[in-house]
């Protein structure tokens, strides 16, 4: 059994849905990368398998004035930065708080069905994450050695010295130089790679079994985003660290991953091992996702292929792929019913896939 | 943090300087000068111009200024023309009571806005949250006199529970240090004086932390709201730490910028507040002193109460941004 197994998540905010039923495994030691675009639902999935999401109280939370669930998903397509991106976009600390169901089973036990005290205990040690905006995500007035021995003194049981040298080593081991003098400066005083690595730095603080890094490398400079990758990959491969990488880049995917899980609109459309996944991509939405980026082996001149639209802010699939509207291969068995995710190692949630093969 | 301080007090010395020039000018023009307060009406003109020549007023203004600013510097804010008792005196015997009732109220209105505003934004939404603001917006909306005398009638005429005015009860005896008779009787060991003064205390100090409470109440409900979205607050959640940990050191010392600055600038207005309350409870501060001031055009008088209080606003706001280069390292001039 792998070490984080998620079946079946699902994340509502009141009436509208953000994760539909996502399923996909993370095995011990190995990078899974969680790719799409905004809004699909990939940053929620990543909260609540942290427990990090605002507790739903079962009843309906307040509906965003642009997400009317009655909306049809064609209009929807034009006004798009509507509820469940810009949800997804505050990190899910939505108003209404969310409805979390399914199972998260992290090492043998269900994190979704944790008490929040038990979950306390679990975080930050056996599970880290390491967010999107290094800025933000660090307190900007408490020195940042503070911010790294909290963590160690809370599950290491570390304190005054020890923690201070453990924290110096922690820096170091994340390529900060000089990190005796770091450990009493604020996050204003570092650039943004440096606060990316003291982020790191606290998540790896506890050796934690499983990582998740939410578009780590987003916020950064191009040549910081490879340093950045690099030392998250090193850490992964020395300590045997196992890491989950949300992203939409992926060119970070092909540099990072071992197995690959495409979400679009709040499900897995196709999940594969990396190479297989470039090599023979086969739902429509991946293949659209590989067309627009641009390649250094084709002509110069040659246009990027964009999909049309945008993602939908009412999730869709009971009825029909919700990628159909945007689907240049669409035809009647798409909006016939549910797609169902077909295959094994290389599966795929498309009706069409023999034809697009 | 010494540069910053240094420069806070360059600032604070030009401010002064400043309210010194635009003090000076208001009472220059001010209709009805001093000589025919101190006058009979049928006095004649040489009589007034030899008045005038006797206070130094038909001197060049700039002259009048140079004397006025070093007078100012020495504390000799002249004698009141009322009592004829040196202005300083009078303001130095009553300020203190002023200042300590300012400080029981805003030390009731930080200690129940604090914990009131962040239970609110913490139980946003329900039942606890609406009355903590609505009864804020009541806070607001009652005028102090009217608040004051309705404790008054009610906690010490009714029910008798507290004294009625004053300071201490009649006839006691007491060694007077600073004049804030709770901290006089706690460091003398006269804690029965302190008790005494504390009691006095209440009632007034209730009624003149309404307002400040309720601001203080929104203020830190709104500034938590907007600190607990902050992803930082996330990141102290992803450690897994404390719940009283992530809510002492990463949502509350964020949470306190706004609040500071709120408490400086009501501590300072709370002195007008206090003119009314002391009446109600017949306090003794400087309430009555500039009321009797006021109305008897005694500008020398006057002019060393907005004096002392003008230095109370510097000084206090000095202290706030101070508050802010402890509370936030960013504000901290660069080394």
């Amino acid at each position: 059994m792998a070490l984080l197994e998620v079946e079946d998540l699902r994340v509502a905010f009141g009436a509208s849905t953000a994760v539909d039923g996502v399923s996909f495994s993370v095995p011990e030691g190995k990078v899974v990368g969680l790719v799409g675009e905004s809004g699909c639902g990939k940053s929620v999935t990543s909260l609540a398998i942290m427990g990090l999401l605002p507790k739903g109280r079962g009843r309906k939370a307040r509906q965003p004035v642009l997400a009317a669930a009655s909306e049809p998903v064609g209009s929807g397509l034009k006004a798009t930065a509507a509820a469940p991106q810009s949800i997804a976009a505050s990190g899910g600390r939505s108003r209404g708080g969310a409805d979390v169901n399914g199972r998260a089973v992290f090492d043998g036990t269900d994190l979704l069905s944790l008490a929040p005290a038990a979950m306390r205990r679990r975080r930050g040690k056996d599970l880290a994450m390491v967010f999107q905006d290094p800025l933000s995500s660090l307190n900007p007035v408490v020195p940042i050695g503070r911010q790294i021995t909290e963590v160690l003194e809370r599950h290491r049981g570390l304190k005054g010295d020890k923690a201070s040298k453990e924290a110096a080593n922690l820096l170091d081991r994340v390529g900060i130089p000089d990190p005796t003098r770091r450990l009493k400066e604020y996050p204003h005083q570092l650039s943004g790679g440096m606060r990316q690595r003291v982020l790191i730095a606290i998540a790896v603080a506890c050796a934690p079994r499983l990582l998740i890094a939410d578009e780590p490398t987003t916020a950064l400079d191009v040549t910081i985003q490879a340093q950045i990758l690099e030392l998250l990959k090193d850490l992964v491969e020395t300590e045997g660290t196992a890491l989950l990488m949300i992203t939409h880049d992926l060119g970070v995917v092909a540099g990072i991953c071992d197995e690959v899980n495409v979400l679009y609109s709040g499900r897995v459309v196709e999940s594969a091992p990396v190479r297989e996944l470039f090599a023979r991509p086969t739902h429509p939405y991946t293949i659209g996702l590989l067309g627009s980026i641009p390649r250094l082996d084709l002509p110069i001149h040659e246009p990027l292929t964009p999909i049309r639209g945008s993602i939908a802010d009412v999730i869709r699939w009971h009825d029909g792929c919700a990628f159909a509207p945007r689907c240049d291969r669409v035809a009647a068995p798409c909006v016939e019913g549910e797609p169902a995710l077909v295959g094994a190692v290389h599966a795929h949630r498309c009706v069409m896939a023999e034809e697009v093969a | 943090m010494l540069r910053y301080t240094v420069k806070r007090l360059l600032q604070l010395s030009v401010a002064l300087l400043g309210l010194s020039l635009l003090l000076f000018a208001w009472f220059k023009a001010l209709p009805g000068g001093p000589e025919n307060r101190l006058l009979p009406e049928n006095a004649t003109d040489r009589q007034r111009e030899a008045l005038r020549a006797a206070l130094g007023l038909d001197e060049p203004v700039w002259t009048q200024y140079g004397e006025f600013l070093g007078r100012i510097v020495r504390l000799d804010f002249g004698s009141s023309l009322s009592s004829g008792r040196p202005i300083a005196t009078e303001l130095a015997e009553r300020l203190p009571a002023t200042v300590e009732l300012s400080l029981a109220a805003m030390l009731i209105a930080v200690g129940l806005g604090i914990p009131l505003g962040y239970l609110a934004a913490k139980r946003r939404g329900t039942w606890i949250d609406f009355g903590t603001v609505s009864g804020s917006l009541l806070g607001t909306c009652i005028p102090i006199f009217f608040l004051a005398a309705m404790l008054k009638v009610v906690f010490a005429q009714e029910l008798g529970w507290l004294p009625t005015t004053f300071r201490l009860t009649a006839g006691a005896d007491f060694t007077e240090v600073t004049g804030l008779r709770v901290f006089d009787g706690i460091i003398t060991g006269e804690f029965d004086i302190a008790w005494d003064a504390v009691k006095h205390l209440i009632l007034p100090a209730i009624a003149l932390s309404s307002i400040p409470l309720a601001v203080i109440v929104r203020i830190t409900r709104a500034s938590v709201l907007d600190v607990v979205g902050e992803d930082y607050v996330r990141t102290a959640d992803a450690k897994g730490l404390k719940p009283s940990t992530v809510r002492g050191r990463h949502v509350m010392r964020n949470a306190m910028l706004p609040i500071a600055t709120i408490i400086g600038l009501l501590l300072g207005s709370l002195f007008a507040g206090a003119v009314l309350t002391e009446s109600v409870f017949a306090f003794g501060g400087i309430g009555s002193f500039v009321y009797q001031a006021t109305t008897e055009r005694d500008y020398p008088a006057l002019m060393g109460f907005i004096l002392v209080i003008a230095v109370f606003y510097v000084v206090i706001n000095l202290l706030v941004d101070l508050s802010y280069g402890l509370l936030d390292p960013r504000v901290r001039v660069r080394k």
